[in-house]
């Protein structure tokens, strides 16, 4: 047998040693938690920070009407999202989670109905046109639920033509018409 | 005047790299042919598979047969058949040709690996410098392998990493053609007689666990860093020529230690500690993916040289036991990506799902325009769609950028942000897999601790 010149501990003990440093260092520079985000739960009340103009609005309010869909059809936020951005994509979604358009609309009329409640505790929208508003929102077809919630910018802008009726109403009590209701 | 024995020393030694060279320099090419020929991951880790396993099936029967009808012309036939099924793998265009090709090659691999073994202690004079000769060989295929493979792939194709090995086997074959001619001539067959031993158990147990850790740490990172984080093939066969370089280096240390089952345990332990390493890397960077690599090279340096030594050692025919040493090593590396490949696509799938679900809330969570970013969220899902079960580039959905630049600011760092969910998804994917890769690498302590050797 050949002689060496270093014992056969001293190299096993190396070797430890040196394994046990890099997954040491791995570890303490966040090698165990470098995933993906873990994305929020859409049953979980999400804040409204605090709205300073339509768009900041807009995104919060259809931020808040996915939350309140996703959660009633057991899905993430953002699974939702994604399957409303093509017809193609929804007809996916809808397949591979056994549901129909009309459980969608069901789920989105209620998710639009959370982001008229956030909105009003929020500040941004007044009870004067929420309470209309959740009730024209409580009747529409799934096409127009998914394009409110695909531009709710828009949506939220015209608030008064999309409200049509009750819009005559609100003006009675009001004077001033819509505008200084809450929204900016 | 005697005939020179080293142009045969050169051709043994070439077949035998060439033949233990080809799962690494296969590997690269993976991620192209997973492309090329529209299969899954499943599908493409066959083209893997099915050379080692029948390999590893083939090895000892092979070995038999060079005692049987003669080394020489088992080998050459065995380099004439893998020269033919590399054509065929090059012609292939459909997995199914591919993979029966790549067990035909297996078989005449396995053929002219062990009858090389056979024929080298007779050409250099000694059975312990065949048995040098014939590891050095197939280290050295093993390290050039993943390089040349990925060069291959990317400037020419990956037919051409099976093409390329048909003048090599056959420029191997000629001088072996001679011998083949002699034993033809002479009917002696060299080489018989001395049977002595058992194959050693626990040294080529061991040597099946650490080949496959060995092998699950070379397939798993070219995945990550060609699918994972979109290398080209050679940037990753630069990245991974880390491990055979380190590899080289490491072997140095062989000669620091007599005590082979120490040599054996330490480089076990490295192996581990590299898997280990890679399973809990802190960010998508190719340059963290060095320090485990140099653990992994060192590591099967130490492990495979002194378990091949103590499996060896003492016992006769040595085509034999190279012949379950080989096995032994080809098992392993079946077993590890028929164990590790469900587990990783399942993780691949789920944190793909993740990284986009992640990715997404960024988007959604953004304080871009409400209307540029469901503009946004479409283009992306598109890409979803144009690279279904990959993780996609999401770069062109954000092209082009919007013309105002306080908007064009607020997309870049939404781009990157959401390429950051990606990376993490796609470097998490490899996680589990890396772990388990880790653990049969420390579970061939076990074997190890028992294979002392025994002269014989």
């Amino acid at each position: 047998m050949r002689e060496g010149r270093l014992s056969g501990a001293v190299l096993i003990a190396g070797a430890v040693v040196v394994s046990l440093v890099l997954v040491g260092a791995y570890l303490a520079a966040g090698g165990s938690s470098y995933e993906p985000e873990k994305v929020q739960d859409p049953c979980q009340p999400r804040e409204w920070s605090d709205p300073q103009n339509l768009g900041q609005i807009a995104n919060q309010f259809t931020i808040s009407a996915l939350d309140g869909a996703a959660c009633q059809l057991g899905v993430t936020r953002e699974t939702l999202a994604l399957a409303l951005t093509t017809p193609e994509r929804r007809e996916q979604f809808e397949k591979r989670y056994g549901i129909d358009d009309e459980k969608l609309a069901k789920a989105i009329r209620a998710g639009l109905l959370r982001a008229v409640d956030d909105a009003e505790e929020a500040g941004a929208l007044t009870p004067l046109i929420a309470g209309p508003l959740r009730q024209v929102l409580q009747r529409i077809p799934l096409d127009q639920a998914i394009e409110i919630i695909n531009d709710a910018q828009g949506f939220l802008g015209n608030v008064e033509g999309f409200l049509g009726p009750a819009q005559g109403l609100l003006e009675q009590f009001l004077p001033g018409g819509l505008e200084g209701l809450g929204l900016p | 005047m005697p005939e020179s024995p080293r142009p045969r020393v050169a051709a043994l030694a070439l077949a035998v790299g060439l033949v233990l060279a080809d799962s690494s320099i296969v590997v690269l090419a993976l991620p192209e042919i997973y492309r090329e020929l529209d299969t899954s991951v499943s599908g493409v880790t066959w083209v893997l598979v099915s050379f080692n396993l029948v390999i590893a099936l083939a090895a000892v029967p092979a070995a038999l047969l060079a005692r049987r009808v003669g080394p020489g012309r088992t080998a050459a036939v065995g380099l004439a058949v893998f020269a033919g099924a590399g054509l065929a793998c090059g012609l292939a265009d459909e997995l199914s040709t591919l993979i029966l090709a790549r067990c035909l090659q297996a078989l005449g691999g396995a053929a002219a690996v062990t009858a090389s073994l056979e024929l080298l202690p007779a050409t250099v004079g000694s059975e312990r410098r065949a048995a040098t000769v014939w590891a050095t060989a197939g280290a050295t295929g093993a390290a050039l392998g993943p390089a040349l493979g990925g060069f291959l792939t990317e400037l020419v194709s990956w037919q051409s990493v099976f093409l390329l090995q048909v003048p090599v086997a056959l420029v191997a074959a000629v001088p072996i053609f001679a011998v083949a001619r002699d034993e033809m001539a002479t009917r002696v067959i060299e080489g018989e007689l001395r049977q002595t031993g058992r194959p050693h158990l626990w040294a080529n147990l061991a040597l099946a666990m650490v080949s496959a850790a060995i092998a699950a740490a070379l397939f798993l990172l070219v995945l990550l860093l060609i699918e994972g984080w979109r290398l080209s093939p050679i940037e990753a066969a630069l990245v991974v020529s880390v491990m055979p370089l380190a590899a080289i280096a490491g072997s140095r240390l062989t000669d620091l230690v007599a005590d082979p089952r120490s040599r054996a345990a330490a480089g076990a332990i490295l192996v581990s500690g590299g898997l280990a390493g890679l399973a809990f890397l802190p960010k998508a960077t190719i340059a963290l993916t060095v320090p485990p690599q140099i653990l992994v090279g060192v590591g099967l340096a130490l492990v495979l040289s002194a378990l091949t030594e103590t499996a060896l050692g003492g016992r006769a025919p040595q085509a034999i036991h190279g012949g379950w040493t080989i096995s032994s090593r080809h098992a392993g590396v079946v077993i590890g990506l028929l164990v590790l490949t469900p587990i990783f696509t399942a993780d691949i799938e789920q944190q793909r799902h993740d990284a986009i679900n992640a990715g997404t809330a960024v988007i959604l969570d953004s304080p871009v325009n409400p209307l540029l970013k469901i503009d946004l969220a479409e283009k992306v899902s598109e890409r979803l769609d144009e690279e279904k079960g990959k993780v996609p580039t999401i770069g062109p959905a954000f092209e082009p950028k919007p013309s105002d630049p306080s908007q064009a600011a607020e997309v870049e760092q939404l781009q990157s942000e959401l390429q950051d969910q990606l990376d993490r998804g796609a470097t998490h994917a490899f996680s589990t897999s890396f772990i388990l890769a880790a653990l049969l690498g420390l579970i061939a302590l076990f074997p190890i601790a028992l294979s002392r050797r025994v002269d014989l």
